[in-house]
């Protein structure tokens, strides 16, 4: 007995020290918070400016695509056919009185000289509105009103695969644009790409997936029409229009989505020796269609085609003189490595670095925007993968010869990837979905660009920690009283998040009005609100406490946000990590009045930079040069962010804005 | 019937000698002589992009059934059907060379194991003989203790593991075990196993049976590497070591007398981007004296006889293979087989002795007389015949 007892009480005391080790080594990190946080934000922001270094080539990940291994078979007689077409619709655009239903028949009749399925779809303009409920799920059920509005024609065309099971299809999409006159030659061109390739498709042995070709109007823009027909295409209308005999025809489930589009390029820009087709991938929310689709495009454009790829890059970022110096010191740091170890082979020319960085700022915006930068977008809403390419010629599409060069090249492109995709057995899911872009061919993946984010929100847990150790209550509870602050600042926001809806009621308004409304509106709302649950700042608030709480609360948005859209949520991080932990009330007394006059600058900074209006027109400041960036147009921003229904718009509202706020909280607490 | 000492003397020699000269020759050598030939081919890999796999497999077929080995004694295992993909440019046809000369899904292509029925569990079922009831006779390797069996298995291997379908694996002790079990129950007499995979080679490690010769087409940690692709189908079409084995074979007929050993050393590690790899401790028999036929044809030995009768045999019973007599110099003699055979003459030696004393004098006679008075013996020994049948048949 005696012994058992002896040696449960070793054992007490064993299981005692184990879990004392781990609270002693998070009282370690409590009571050097400070240094942890310098270090931690420190090694954050490194990581981030190292992200281009880290980048790694791209490489096709999934077996059964076989990029390039089929040659590819378009000749110059589908092309001069396609010619024929392009010649028509340039006939009907400058003669016809009304082009905008003319060629959509003179597409249905090409289209169907080769046998294929077709039919036209009709869509209208979307009401652009503030849908407070719809986030996350782009597409309102709205029942189709085309009676009292203008709208567009889509033309379809189905080829069924001769042996294929019919259950899977891959779409091609070229946008055209007959309202604009001036493009008619890239439009017409377009079509003329797509009808080369459908034309050479609706004769071929090979096919196992169905072709669907959409020749979407994009008089509304390229979205609207392609985001029409996939939600017709996915919401079968079963109810009423019987009499109206809307035909719809379906293939299978969609692999793929593939957008082309011809762009002239102004003649005043630099010199080309190649022609290019550009790769646009974000979708809604900072979704990225497999990288395998931009694999295999890139692959086939690059070392089959000759052609030359292209993704967003911030032409502003490459010429500015602190991005060229940080290149600099990279390739020297590089360098050094090298000399140390040569097996470190991170070193990168400097200019390499510049192009990278611009790339990846490129690819961080867009996907921290939430809005698409294409009709692809439209896809991505159901899961399907998609990529816009924007084929831009080298030389003038008015000469015939060049024209039908460029469409053969273009042409054997899509028809590559066409047959690429083709032979996929199963849906995109060998590569990556959550990347950044450093360049066409390098990509950061999603387990390397985590670590700048977690290195910046790791100390915001162990400031909270030790904030709350210091306070002078010991109660347990005491951080209640704090939570009353926060839950009027989470209320207010709430608010001020569905204000717009009611203000867009109100037709009419200038911008600046809205704008204005937005703002007295708001802050009559946090009045009133300060009326009903007494002021934030009670005998009971200590300022440690409130910034504890603050801390936590950011810390619980910004982990929410960066699963629901990464990028967002780490440009985010760099504007409130700092805020969280420089926040000092002005009348705190403090023995070093040198440290405390810096952090106060630093506070007063921060409260200017860090409210959201300010720090959105910085942002784009630092992207698209500061010369066209007004504040006013924050709500033009702003409708655009909710037009798409970018989770954005929340993260700004509903976790950047209370940040803010508590920060202010902090800054002019009384200190009793 | 009336019996009489001397005819009944006479003809129970006469008896034995007709007994002996039939039962001798087969009965001399050991009881596991190789007398008839089986081939099992296996593809394991499903999909597309593994068109090459079954290329691989169809092609060989085509070969082992060019040398000789007939349909029901192959066991053909698809795991799937590339002729019929929606994806393939020429429909119901498999090609392995990017030239199209040759449909290896032509005419009289006897699928017996296709798609999913492809698993490990048929597989060994199929060499062990182990099946259930319902499973039909053509399915069955129904090879005995005198069978030479080639298996060729292509896929997608690992360190000690081929791929089946995607889902499951054989491992090289499974391959082993069931290696063993067909020994045990006397299943081969030899066996040759073929295996064109990534680290084909250690597939092999496990086996134990005596009997067995191995060949792998690349060694640990190496990959084997498709040979080329067909721009026209859009896959590659054939594997590196299949392709130079075939290459191996086009030269050849059932009547070439290659050796296993030319076949195994003529492969080029530069041209497979691999080294092949063979194991032959298990195997008795010196490479160079097996011609490639025992395996890849049905080239077996037979005992080659002047006339169907044995009375009139030749002295010498030596090794020939069942083919014409313009190769035989040509065709590997196999040596430590041939001793079995001397006994045998000796034995036979007293009794055809009488026989060749009688026809020396009738030759003596023919060079020195003239023709009439070898017709006069001949005559006079006809009626010296005649006397004595008629006389035994009294």
């Amino acid at each position: 007995m005696e012994v058992a007892e002896v040696e449960a009480e070793v054992e007490k005391k064993a299981t005692a020290t184990r879990s004392r080790l781990i609270v002693r080594l998070a009282a370690l990190l409590v009571s050097y918070s400070t240094l942890v946080s310098v270090v931690c934000c420190l090694a954050g922001l490194i990581a981030l400016l190292v992200l281009p270094l880290l980048a790694k080539n791209t490489y096709i990940s999934e077996n059964a695509l076989l990029p390039g291994s089929a040659n590819p078979v378009l000749s110059y007689q589908h092309v001069t056919q396609a010619n024929n077409l392009i010649l028509d619709i340039m006939n009907i655009a400058d003669d016809k009185e009304a082009p905008d239903i003319e060629i959509p028949k003179l597409i249905a009749k090409y289209m169907e000289i080769l046998g294929a399925e077709t039919y036209h779809h009709k869509f209208s303009q979307p009401q652009n509105q503030f849908h407070p409920l719809y986030f996350f799920s782009t597409s309102p059920n709205s029942p189709p009103t085309l009676a009292n509005l203008s709208y567009g024609t889509s033309t379809v065309g189905i080829i069924r695969a001769p042996r294929g099971d019919g259950k899977e299809a891959i779409v091609l999409v070229s946008p055209y644009n007959t309202q604009n006159a001036g493009g008619i030659d890239a439009s017409a061109s377009s079509i003329g790409l797509a009808f080369s390739v459908f034309s050479l498709l609706s004769r071929a042995t090979w096919l196992a997936k169905d072709i669907i070709w959409v020749a979407s109007d994009s008089r509304f823009g390229d979205h609207t029409s392609v985001s029409a027909w996939l939600n017709d295409y996915h919401n079968p209308n079963f109810i009423g229009d019987a009499s109206s005999n809307r035909i719809f025809k379906r293939a299978g489930t969609m692999a793929c989505g593939i957008v082309f589009k011809v762009v002239e390029k102004e003649r005043r820009e630099k010199y080309e020796d190649r022609d290019v087709v550009t790769m646009y991938a974000e979708a809604s929310n900072g979704q990225m269609p497999n990288l395998d689709l931009l694999n295999v495009v890139h692959y086939l454009a690059v070392h089959r085609q000759g052609i030359r790829v292209r993704i967003g890059m911030f032409g502003g970022l490459v010429k500015s003189h602190l991005v060229r110096v940080l290149g600099e010191v990279m390739q020297q740091v590089g360098r050094f490595a090298r000399s140390l170890n040569p097996d470190w082979r991170f070193e990168m020319p400097s200019s390499e670095y510049v192009e990278g960085t611009a790339t990846l700022a490129s690819s961080i915006y867009s996907q921290a925007l939430g809005v698409p930068t294409g009709p692809h977008g439209a896809f991505r809403d159901y899961q399907v993968d998609a990529v816009t390419l924007e084929l831009s010629p080298r030389f003038s599409l008015k000469n015939e010869h060049t024209r039908l060069a460029f469409l053969l090249k273009g042409g054997r492109l899509i028809e590559g990837t066409v047959r690429s995709v083709n032979n996929l057995l199963e849906k995109f899911h060998q590569s990556f979905f959550l990347y950044f872009l450093t360049a066409p061919n390098k990509f950061v993946s999603v387990g390397v660009y985590m670590i700048p984010f977690a290195f910046l929100v790791a100390p915001l847990p162990i400031i909270a920690a030790s904030l709350f150790n210091l306070t002078s209550n010991r109660n347990p509870w005491r951080w209640l009283h704090t939570a009353k602050p926060l839950l009027i600042t989470h209320t207010w926001s709430v608010v001020v998040t569905l204000l717009p809806f009611y203000i867009s009621k109100i037709s009419d308004l200038p911008s600046t009005h809205c704008m204005l409304t937005w703002a007295g509106g708001s802050l009559m709302a946090l009045v009133i609100l300060y009326i009903v649950f007494g002021s934030p700042y009670s005998k009971h608030v200590e300022w440690r406490l409130l910034k504890a709480v603050m801390i936590a609360s950011v810390s619980i948005g910004l982990c929410l946000m960066s699963i629901i859209n990464f990028a967002t949520a780490q440009i985010g991080a760099l504007f409130v990590v700092p805020m969280c932990l420089f926040a000092l009330p002005i009348r705190v007394k403090t023995n070093n009045s040198l440290i405390r006059s810096m952090v106060m600058t630093c506070n007063l900074v921060m409260a200017v930079l860090g409210f959201p209006v300010t720090a959105v027109a910085l942002m784009q400041g630092v992207i698209k040069g500061f010369g066209t960036v007004s504040i006013l147009e924050f709500w033009d921003s702003m409708k655009f962010l909710w037009g798409w229904n970018s989770a954005t718009y929340l993260y700004l509202v509903l976790v950047h804005l209370p940040c803010w706020l508590l920060f202010l909280h902090i800054l002019f607490h009384p200190c009793r | 019937m009336a019996s009489d000492p001397m005819g009944s003397q006479l003809r129970r020699i006469l008896s034995i000698f007709f007994s002996l000269s039939i039962i001798l020759p087969l009965s001399s050598p050991s009881p596991t002589m190789h007398n008839n030939n089986w081939a099992v081919l296996v593809c394991t890999s499903r999909f597309w992009f593994n068109y090459r796999h079954m290329a691989n497999t169809l092609s060989l077929y085509r070969t082992v059934k060019r040398l000789g080995i007939p349909d029901e004694r192959i066991i053909l295992m698809l795991a799937d059907d590339m002729a019929c993909n929606a994806r393939n440019n020429y429909p119901a046809q498999v090609f392995n060379n990017e030239n199209h000369q040759l449909n290896l899904y032509g005419d009289n292509v006897e699928v017996d194991y296709r798609g999913y029925e492809v698993t490990v569990e048929n597989f060994l079922r199929v060499l062990t003989g182990r099946h259930e009831a319902s499973v039909p006779r053509s399915k069955h390797l129904l090879s005995d203790e005198g069978s030479h069996i080639l298996l060729y298995m292509t896929g997608h291997g690992g360190n000690e593991f081929l791929k089946f379908q995607d889902t499951e694996e054989l491992q090289s002790h499974d391959l082993a075990d069931a290696v063993k079990q067909m020994k045990e129950k006397n299943r081969f007499k030899e066996l040759l196993i073929m295996v064109d995979t990534c680290q084909a080679a250690t597939l092999f490690s496990q086996l134990q049976s005596p009997g067995v010769v191995t060949i792998g087409s690349s060694m640990k940690g190496e990959n084997s590497y498709s040979h080329h692709l067909d721009p026209d189908v859009g896959v590659s079409v054939v594997d590196r070591f299949t392709f130079y084995t075939l290459a191996f074979f086009e030269r050849l007929d059932m009547y070439s007398n290659a050796s296993l050993n030319s076949l195994f050393t003529s492969y080029d590690p530069t041209l497979l981007m691999s080294t092949a790899y063979y194991r032959t401790d298990l195997y008795e028999r010196p490479l160079n004296m097996v011609p490639v036929t025992n395996f890849f044809g049905s080239v077996m030995k037979t005992i080659p006889t002047d006339s169907a009768y044995p009375g009139f045999l030749v002295a010498h019973a030596s090794e020939y293979a069942a083919i014409s007599a313009e190769t035989e110099t040509a065709r590997v003699v196999l040596e430590d087989e041939a001793d079995h055979s001397k006994t045998y003459d000796q034995s036979e030696k007293g009794l055809q002795h009488t026989l060749d004393e009688w026809l020396k004098l009738l030759e003596g006679k023919l060079g020195v007389k003239d023709p009439e008075v070898l017709v006069a013996y001949g005559l006079g020994s006809m009626v010296l015949l005649l006397t004595i049948s008629t006389w035994l048949s009294s």
